[in-house]
């Protein structure tokens, strides 16, 4: 299980939260002069990278706050967690860990004992 | 009893005798006895039978990595697959040998021995494949539930647990010498730090080996007691004995088990496990290594033993499993058996060495030469016979002649590994040792630390040397420990997997997995049938896959896998070693959360009325809601739902609300944002009137409903589904956070604060004039849809004139603690006017005959406002709110969606059931094409007749054609579309 720092309440265990999927994901206006691919995007797609990742979480039991979070999602590796209003940190501040061929990280990302 | 020449064991109480029940005999032992012990005391070694071909089992090891003596306590609510090894007796303990029958001696399942070449690898996915499909549930999988499993499951587990949380600095995994070496180094430093041992007594290989002679000038057992002293008196080390750290999950989250009864009955009031999980920013593992066996013919006969075991019976047990035990060895580990049985006064009869002469340290070859042991070196057994246990060993020598020993007991070493269990869950990576033979931790993922034999450092006397250096990061004591052993210490192993057999058959048998009965057969037909990658090879043999999860053999196989394919043992990988350790009860893990723990739940502050009146209730996610009210016990749920119903439309009843959610939202911002959430507009409603709305996902299904009370342009409550609330809040409090953190608005619940009574019916009004006199109830003072704030007996309550029946009706909200009162001047007042309590069959009988929805039943997440006809909730000249857009998607515009409609059967006598298909045909030829479904069906009193609710294919343009429902005997019953609604259309009775 995680520890997950809640930018107002600090470390705490990963059961005080809830996962709310990725961040950043701008939410058009319901007015119809979107395009339905656009809003379609917004409803129904999401990114499933694997390495660095932005996302939500919420603190349910707990103060009750979304913010957001970047994770390693191949280590499970919180890298850094930011309020909602704080603006997003680049991609290049982090150290990208997945850089084997297989888009494993060497250590830490379970099917090592197979790697040949 | 075979007693040893020096009762040396101080662990075991040799004066208090224990007697205990093994298959109904009555055992003796001593306190301190693990079953397995006291068994051999007693000679006994047959003690259960195998999985696959029922060959008679013995005691193979003595502790945790046990493959065969696993057995049934049945004085612990019957718990299966227990380890003899390791379970500590006590008086009156029941204790049963498991898969065999009728008895341990004369077992039928034995006759599988005889088909065994047929039960090779693969058998389950070659056999059951035929004749017929039918066979498969009809005959194969109710003789294979039958034979499958070891232990048969406990009818019923009572035992209590707890858990326990820790967070500290150092969690140290293992109290061995290293472990306690480590903890005694970090003595009053700033670390807090937690010492976790699985047995009851500390010391590890200085309590179940002679190896070690003396520590620092003292006796090993002096040694270890003063040292546990000191700890104990630390300021920063706590020891936590009966502890087996099972699980190591990322972020240094440890999971341990504590066994609270170790050698006596667990109680039925007290806890009897404690799972403790750990949260530590270091882990220092001192788990140390497991000894593996050999694979020869037969190896799996009882009589034979892990050399390192049965020195642990010697050393930790005071028992001597043998006087005189054959002993087969590739490696330099085994010599101190040797030093231990000599010690006893006794001497093994023979000592075969894989190793040829040079390899083998000289001063085991005094030792031998001097007791006069025969010993044969560069030696093999080629397989070993006996009938219930082993009689003769063939042994192969050097020119590769045979010869044949009579003994009636083995030990057996194969190497020994590093526990690297805990160290790969972490995540660490192993590399293999090409001169000891076995998988190493290398590196690290977390920050763990690896001592001694557990970090693949076999050699004792430099035990302090690597603490010091390992860790120097936590500023610890410097030791210089000087340890004197009884051999001098350099392991030492030469490459031996598996020992061919002299003479094959169809039958013989080597054996790679005891628990799971895998053989090296196996192993080289599923390589030769193509399955050569180690995860599918051990999928495919089941290798390694028992409960004991092939701690004494999973290497051995990777052993003889990398020799069958020519790779170097790296290549061929582990398979991954997945938590936990060892297996843990259901109970340790499920602690407190069972029985009425597991789910809260939640009562309705009148539920104590509700339960003296008779009610019968149902759950409703956590709540408790009264489901309907029987007369007496004779009255059925349909009668009491049917005489309820007609009551209410007749005179008047009342339904406890309480449950629904109820949310308040204020700030600058409310009106804005219910404008967002809500499917309707609230700008033109006026403060002190109420509206039925939709809130949909951003998808356009509806996704709940309730009414939403405005009480000003800033402050609003909503109600909601007993069901949704807790996600309806969630789901405001998101849109507020992230998507409109400019408006100016709060939410909270308000569910449990308040009570909520709905009234209904047509003698309402004179109750309620009854009940709060002041209050004028006339249509024109109190409209439908308003609500008002009034004053009782000193409190404030708010009452709101709606409906979910269809008759005229209010819904009154009073603060919880209060509640009671009201309800109670409801039924005083409301008896001669025949009024009744109510449940929600009836509530839900009378909402569908006026086809009001609900929530979860006549939706499903897939229907949007327009499929349900609700279109007057949406609010057109909005802007935007959830899920506004996806109303004109391309898909949710299709007029062929499934829409909601009432339905009647043609003929007034049949039922409707809900789930039941509507179809256009009589007759059902599948595939029959399906229009939808009934999501609500009653049998209305009013009506007189059964009736539904349905979602149809282009429902609202087949309103007034007919269709059939499908029952499940492929029968129709004929029925009429009609306007989901059966009872006053024109709503006269709501505004009456």
């Amino acid at each position: 299980m995680l520890i997950i720092e809640c930018p107002y309440c600090g470390r705490r265990d990963q059961s005080e939260f809830s996962n709310g999927g990725e961040a950043h994901v701008k939410r058009p206006d319901g007015s119809s002069e979107i395009s339905d691919r656009e809003w379609s995007e917004y409803v129904f797609v999401r990114s499933n990278t694997k390495g660095i990742f932005y996302e939500r979480w919420v603190h349910s039991h707990g103060c009750r706050k979304w913010f957001n979070c970047v994770r390693d999602t191949s280590t499970d590796e919180i890298l850094k967690t930011y309020r909602i209003d704080d603006t997003r940190p680049k991609l290049k501040d982090f150290k990208n860990l997945v850089d084997t061929p297989s888009g494993e990280p060497e250590l830490g990302s379970g099917n090592f004992t197979v790697k040949k | 009893m075979k007693e040893l020449k020096t009762n040396s064991s101080p662990f075991v109480n040799f004066n208090q005798k224990i007697s205990f029940l093994f298959d109904g005999k009555k055992i003796f032992g001593f306190k301190g006895d693990t079953i397995a012990s006291a068994l051999l005391r007693n000679n006994i070694n047959l003690v259960g039978r195998s999985f696959k071909y029922h060959r008679p089992r013995g005691i193979y090891t003595c502790g945790i990595e046990e493959p065969n003596a696993l057995v049934q306590i049945i004085s612990e609510y019957s718990e299966p697959n227990t380890r003899a090894t390791i379970k500590k007796i006590y008086e009156g303990m029941e204790v049963e040998s498991q898969n065999r029958w009728p008895s341990l001696d004369n077992d039928i399942g034995s006759i599988n021995s005889l088909f065994s070449p047929l039960f090779s690898a693969g058998f389950y996915y070659k056999t059951f494949m035929g004749p017929h499909k039918s066979f498969w549930k009809k005959i194969y999988e109710p003789i294979i539930r039958r034979a499958a499993g070891l232990g048969k499951p406990p009818k019923e587990f009572k035992a209590l647990s707890s858990h326990l949380h820790h967070n500290v600095d150092i969690v140290i995994v293992g109290a061995g010498l290293n472990g306690l070496l480590a903890a005694k180094s970090l003595i009053n430093t700033n670390h807090d730090i937690l010492l976790v041992d699985f047995d009851n007594h500390l010391g590890g290989i200085i309590n179940n080996s002679a190896k070690i002679l003396s520590i620092d000038n003292q006796s090993p057992k002096e040694w270890v007691k003063s040292t546990v002293e000191a700890i104990e008196k630390s300021k920063n080390i706590k020891i936590l004995k009966n502890t087996l750290v099972t699980t190591y999950n990322y972020i240094n989250h440890l999971i341990a088990v504590e066994d609270k009864h170790v050698g006596s009955r667990p109680s039925e009031n007290k806890v009897n496990n404690i799972l403790h999980k750990m949260r530590t920013n270091h882990v220092i593992l001192c788990n140390g290594h497991i000894e593996r066996f050999l694979s020869f013919q037969n190896n799996d006969l009882p009589g034979i033993m892990l050399a390192s075991s049965f020195e642990k019976y010697i050393c930790r047990y005071g028992t001597l499993p043998s006087k005189e035990p054959v002993i087969f060895s590739n490696n330099s580990n085994s010599n101190s058996l040797i030093y231990s049985i000599i010690n006893q006064g006794y001497k093994p009869k023979a000592y075969i060495d894989s190793r040829s002469g040079e390899n083998i340290e000289p001063e085991l070859f005094d030792l031998i030469r001097k007791h006069d042991i025969p010993l044969y070196t560069n030696s093999q057994i080629k397989g070993v016979s006996g009938r219930k246990r082993i009689e003769k060993i063939l042994i192969e020598d050097s020119t590769g002649g045979l010869s044949e020993i009579h003994s009636d007991f083995l030990c057996v070493s194969g190497g020994i590994n590093p526990d690297v269990h805990l160290f790969t869950q972490s995540k660490g990576l192993l590399d293999w040792d090409e001169k000891d033979l076995t998988y190493k931790p290398s590196k690290p993922f977390q920050p763990t630390i690896t001592l001694g034999s557990a970090s693949g450092q076999f050699n004792l006397e430099k035990v302090s040397d690597e603490i010091n250096e390992k860790l120097k990061i936590f500023k610890n004591k410097v030791l210089d420990t000087q340890i004197v052993l009884n051999t001098k210490e350099s392991y030492q192993i030469e490459k031996l997997w598996e020992i061919s057999p002299h003479k094959s058959s169809m039958w013989s048998k080597s054996f790679i997995d005891l628990q799971n009965d895998v053989t090296t057969k196996d192993i080289r037909q599923a390589i030769s049938e193509g399955f050569d990658r180690i995860e599918h090879l051990k999928r495919y043999t089941t290798n390694s896959m028992g409960t004991d999860q092939g701690k004494i053999s999973s290497i051995n196989a990777l052993g003889i896998v990398s020799d069958l394919l020519d790779k170097k043992v790296n290549e061929v990988g582990t398979t991954i070693y997945r938590p936990p350790y060892a297996p843990l009860s259901f109970a340790a893990i499920a602690g407190r959360n069972s029985y009425e723990f597991y789910d809260p739940e939640r009562k309705s502050p009148i539920h104590q009325w509700h339960k003296d009146n008779g009610a019968i209730f149902e759950d409703v996610g956590q709540w408790k809601r009264p489901w309907y009210f029987p007369l007496n016990s004779s009255e059925s749920m349909h009668d009491a739902v049917q005489r309820e119903s007609k009551n209410v439309r007749e005179f008047a009843g009342v339904l406890d609300g309480s449950t629904l959610g109820k949310i308040e939202i204020k700030g600058k911002d409310a009106l804005s944002f219910m404008n967002l959430i809500y499917t309707n507009s609230f700008s033109k409603m006026k403060p002190g009137s109420a509206r039925y709305a939709l809130m949909l996902g951003e998808d356009g299904m509806v996704k709940d409903d309730g009414i939403i009370s405005k009480i000003s342009e800033e402050h609003f409550i909503a109600t909601t589904t007993t069901g949704g609330a807790a996600t309806v809040l969630g789901c405001m409090e998101e849109y507020a956070q992230t998507e409109w953190p400019n408006l100016n608005v709060y939410m909270n619940s308000i569910t449990e604060q308040f009570a909520t009574f709905n009234i209904s019916g047509p003698k309402t009004r004179e109750i309620m004039n009854k009940v709060f006199p002041e209050i004028d109830f006339s249509n024109d003072a109190f409209p439908f849809m308003t609500f008002q704030f009034h004053n009782y007996q000193g409190m404030q309550i708010r009452i709101l004139r709606a409906s979910f029946t269809g008759e005229m009706g209010y819904e009154i909200y009073i603060p919880s603690k209060n509640a009671a009162k009201i309800w109670d001047q409801l039924h005083s007042f409301g008896k001669d006017f025949g009024l009744i309590p109510y449940g929600t069959e009836t509530m839900h009988l009378l909402r569908a005959e006026k086809g009001y929805i609900i929530i979860g039943q006549d939706t499903d997440g897939s229907i949007t406002p327009i499929d349900l006809g609700l279109n007057w909730t949406i609010g057109k000249t909005k802007q935007d709110f959830l899920g506004k857009r996806s109303l004109t998607r391309t898909d949710t515009i299709r007029t062929d969606r499934k829409q909601l409609v009432g339905i009647t059967p043609s003929n007034k006598e049949d039922h409707l059931t809900e789930g039941q298909h509507i179809i256009l045909n009589q007759i059902i030829k599948t595939p029959t094409p399906m229009l939808g479904h009934i999501t609500s069906s009653y049998q209305s009193p009013t009506l007189g007749h059964s009736f539904g609710l349905a979602v149809i294919k282009d429902g609202h343009s087949l309103i007034g054609t007919k269709a059939f429902a499908s029952t499940p005997d492929q029968k129709t019953i004929p029925i009429e579309i009609v306007k989901p609604v059966f009872y006053d259309e024109e709503n006269k009775r709501l505004v009456s």
